[in-house]
């Protein structure tokens, strides 16, 4: 009875957590009504067949961070940067199967297994026998029957008692799993924010200053990594390695920032040059 | 007015006792200046260069030389103003005889076009001609780069207008001179919201301020303060006869709430101080020689000064804000007060259903551009709507000016001539006082039958179909089309039916920092349950710990009657005494009645041949039979049963 009682203590902290995941889900889609993998992919359909490469690239890869695994997303994908004339996509499988889901998906799964795991701990802490004698929640007169738990006599209340507390080990095994995909995704996807894609012919140069002799120039519909900002210039790396400025206008990075808000900017604060 | 007249003053005025080291040393500067002593003095004037533009600024160098140099003036000339940007100052010292140098550098800046002729400073100098051609702007940079504006107490402002007053007591100077913060802003009332522009000037005394440590800061939380320009302008002032560099940041200014308002800027900065050589008791006592080895320049080289770290604060400056009128507010008002217009376009004028064509509309004006906002399209029959993106151009560095584009690509569901609705923007007038409101017109477009690989687009966008709010769509979306790459169909896969509704940002909960705050505080929940569990532990175990100790000390007047009786030969009593000391000890550590400790419970839980239980059994045996034992006996069965009470005391 004792550990019934335990384990639905358990799954309402779990179901607690979904449901406030949920909830939360809910209130976002109906306040802000936006991105989704259909929309960006339908969307980089139009710009493929309407023959605009740069933006069918950019569409496909904000729906492939929405929907990773999803094959019609890598074919057409793959289909508009082959036509284009850009090379396969680098990078070792591992980095590009890294990704299982969609990122927010795999936050709220995350944040479940951080509570179950967490409830699942707490809960075998509380049924722990200590060794002096009987305390405690589930302590032994309730769990374990009208035996002395410390003579170590194994009845039915016995056996249950420590089945419950080997069930909460796994369920707490489960939600640090969870919580593991969570943390591989968001290192996975911490790479997204700094891709961008190149919407027209870039030339590179060296320094970030007007009329610098160009080192090579980045096709459009090219996924680069920006790896610094200057003025108006990004140091961009290319899928051949390749490090150069270009002008930030010709970027425009895979996971935007927070769409138009009224919110104004918080002001900033700049050091001037000191006269020394 | 300068430094150099201040020090001649010094020179002339201050009282020495001349010791005989001091004697020995002026005759060894005699001696060293002997040669030069009467040399005459010798004034050049230079100004470069001579023709300049209005708006720019000119150089002129006045040096003077010899052993009795005149204090240098700075021209009096109607139409040009004069700034003093530099000086320096040589001394030799050549067989007894001091000869000085001094040279001083102006920035000319004309306040008219015109031919001005600057007179020499001595009878023998050549009076200089400077030519100012009209043109330039109040925006030109004055030639070296250096912002000049304004002579003493009225810096320019280039941000906030140049014809704005600097009220009376606007500019007020630190306690120790060092430096002033003050503000300069075109009006003292405005709306919640309403941005306007301000130059905010840090005037630092030259010499003695050795660093700005930041920009100035604003006091207060009803006023916000936009980003400040990355790099100040710079220029030189003279304020109540001192020289001043002046840096101003241009920024807006915004109210985020109604009343009389009022605030201050300050800035952190570190100041100079001199140590001053005693009076009277210099190196060589003489006042010329102290003035030397006390001239800032002396002093900053050889480190003579220490260091000190402060703040300057604004005097307040005054504001009354209004409220927005509620009365008349458009539905789509997002916020946006000042001056607008609007105007849209298509990227194209024909396309085919299916294909994407973006939508722009253009606001220009100026005012607080971070809350201009509209929807744009939505619910529009015959067309796919997305979500609009922003980008703002400013005209000026602060934001105040300039023209945000908002661009919405849209999708024609059915072909032939389709008509865009005209867009509408609204927005606050704070000089009429009322909401404005503009219409764009509607815009023609020519929409030829799909291709058929567009198919799937059109059929999961059917009309009356919600529209799909959702991507960010590059603002380059026409720029690029057509442009690269060839219209592809057959090889793409079929487009997705859409269902539901996406979220606002592609951005991961995992960098959200409302999101991350969710396992932070799971995190610190656990943590802190996990801490009051094992307190509770813990205090449990010194409950039971104190419990223990109270149970010696209750069963400890039953073993010493026990005792008693031993000596007495009563067995009856010693058993029945030790039978009380273990049902208290028992009792405490099953947690039942004493009373409750009978012989069965005993049996039950600590077997039939424990013991407890014969000691049980004899208590019962002597209360009835008369039981007696001998003094070994009883010595025998006191150590049993203390035995008995410390093991069980130990397993507990």
């Amino acid at each position: 009875m004792r550990s019934a009682r335990l384990i639905a203590f358990v799954s309402l902290a779990a179901l607690g957590s979904w449901g406030y995941a949920a909830h939360a889900a809910e209130q976002q889609s109906q306040a802000h009504p936006g991105y989704s993998a259909a929309t960006l992919y339908n969307l980089g359909n139009s710009y493929a067949r309407s023959g605009q490469p740069a933006l069918a690239v950019l569409n496909y890869e904000r729906a492939r961070v929405l929907a990773p695994l999803d094959p019609d997303i890598q074919a057409n994908l793959r289909q508009v940067r082959e036509s284009s004339g850009l090379p396969a996509e680098s990078g070792s499988w591992l980095s590009r199967h890294s990704r299982i889901a969609n990122p927010d998906t795999l936050y709220w799964l995350g944040v479940l297994g951080l509570g179950v795991a967490g409830a699942s701990l707490l809960a075998r802490r509380l049924t722990k026998v200590p060794p002096s004698s009987s305390h405690g929640v589930f302590a032994a007169r309730g769990v374990v029957g009208s035996r002395d738990v410390n003579s170590g006599r194994g009845d039915l209340g016995t056996r249950r008692f420590f089945g419950a507390r080997r069930v909460l080990g796994a369920v707490a095994a489960l939600g640090f799993v969870a919580v593991a995909l969570a943390v591989w995704d968001s290192a996975a996807t911490a790479s997204l924010l700094t891709q961008s894609v190149v919407m027209h012919p870039s030339p590179a140069s060296a320094s970030p200053i007007q009329g610098a002799e160009p080192l090579f120039t980045v096709p459009p519909a090219e996924v680069v990594s920006v790896r610094d900002e200057h003025a108006e210039f990004a140091l961009i790396r290319d899928s051949q390695d390749r490090e150069g400025w270009v002008a930030r206008g010709n970027l425009t990075p895979i996971i935007p920032e927070a769409p138009t808000s009224i919110i104004p900017d918080a002001p900033r604060s700049v050091i001037p040059a000191a006269p020394r | 007015m300068h430094i150099s007249q201040s020090k001649r003053w010094q020179w002339t005025t201050r009282r020495r006792v001349t010791t005989p080291w001091q004697w020995v040393a002026a005759a060894a500067l005699g001696t060293l200046l002997a040669p030069v002593a009467f040399s005459e003095p010798q004034v050049t004037e230079r100004i470069e260069p001579d023709k300049i533009t209005l708006g720019e600024a000119a150089q002129l160098t006045i040096a003077a030389s010899g052993t009795d140099t005149p204090a240098i003036t700075p021209p009096m000339v109607a139409g040009l103003e004069f700034v003093a940007v530099g000086q320096s100052q040589q001394v030799e010292s050549i067989n007894g005889v001091t000869h000085s140098s001094t040279t001083i550098i102006y920035q000319v800046i004309p306040r008219q076009a015109g031919v001005f002729t600057i007179p020499g400073m001595t009878a023998g100098t050549q009076p200089l001609v400077l030519t100012v051609s009209p043109g330039g702007g109040r925006n030109a940079a004055p030639s070296g780069g250096s912002a000049l504006s304004g002579g003493s107490g009225s810096g320019g402002a280039p941000n906030a207008g140049s014809g704005t007053p600097l009220p009376p007591g606007s500019t007020r100077v630190a306690a120790d001179g060092s430096a002033f913060v003050r503000l300069r802003i075109a009006k003292h009332e405005l709306y919640v919201g309403e941005a306007i522009p301000v130059d905010i000037q840090v005037g630092t005394r030259d010499g003695v301020v050795a660093s700005l440590n930041g920009p100035p800061v604003l006091n207060g939380d009803a006023f916000t303060l936009e980003k400040l320009s990355s790099q100040p302008d710079r220029s030189q002032q003279i304020i109540d006869g001192k020289p001043f560099t002046v840096f101003t940041w241009h920024s807006a200014l915004a109210a985020v709430k109604p009343g009389a308002l009022s605030l201050t800027m300050e800035t952190p900065l570190t100041v100079r101080i001199r140590q001053a050589m005693r009076p009277g008791g210099g190196l060589f006592g003489n006042a010329g020689l102290d003035d030397i080895f006390n001239d800032p320049a002396f002093q900053n080289f050889f480190g003579a000064s220490t260091e000190k770290e402060i703040t300057v604060a604004s005097p307040p400056t005054e504001f009354t804000v209004l409220e927005l009128p509620v009365r008349d507010r458009p539905a789509d008002f997002s916020g946006a007060v000042g001056h607008f217009t609007v105007s849209s376009e298509l990227s194209d004028d024909k396309a085919a259903a299916g294909d994407p064509i973006t939508l722009r509309l253009h606001v220009s004006g100026s005012g607080n551009f971070d809350r201009v906002n509209t929807r744009m399209l939505h619910d529009v029959e015959h067309w796919k709507t997305y979500a609009p993106t922003a980008k703002f151009q400013p005209d000026d560095e602060i934001g105040y000016h300039g023209e945000k584009t908002f661009e919405q690509p849209i999708i024609a569901t059915d072909p032939g001539t389709q008509s865009v609705p005209p867009l509408e923007f609204s927005w606050f007038d704070p000089v009429t006082g009322h909401y404005a409101q503009a219409r764009t017109s509607p815009l023609t477009v020519a929409i030829t039958p799909a291709a058929p690989d567009n198919a799937p687009a059109q059929a999961t966008a059917p009309s009356g179909t919600p529209p799909v709010t959702a991507p960010a769509v590059t603002a380059s979306a026409t720029a690029s089309a057509g442009a690269s790459g060839t219209p592809q169909g057959d090889a793409l896969r079929p487009d997705h039916v859409e269902r539901g509704r996406g979220s606002d940002t592609l951005m991961p909960h995992y960098y959200q920092p409302a999101y991350v705050a969710l396992p932070s505080a799971l995190l610190i929940a656990f943590s802190g349950a996990w801490f009051w569990v094992r307190r509770g532990e813990q205090r449990a175990r010194d409950t039971a710990a104190g419990r223990r100790g109270e149970t010696s000390l209750q069963a400890e007047p039953h073993l010493e009657t026990m005792e008693k009786a031993s000596v007495l030969g009563d067995a009856a009593l010693f058993f029945r005494s030790a039978r009380t000391a273990l049902q208290k000890h028992l009792a405490s550590k099953w947690r039942l009645a004493p009373d409750r400790i009978s012989l069965d419970e005993v049996d039950a839980r600590l077997g039939t041949g424990s013991v407890v239980a014969r000691v049980f059994q004899l208590a019962d045996e002597a209360a009835y039979s008369g039981l007696t034992l001998s003094a070994a006996d009883f010595q025998r069965w006191q150590q049993l049963i203390r035995r008995q009470l410390s093991e069980h005391e130990a397993h507990s």
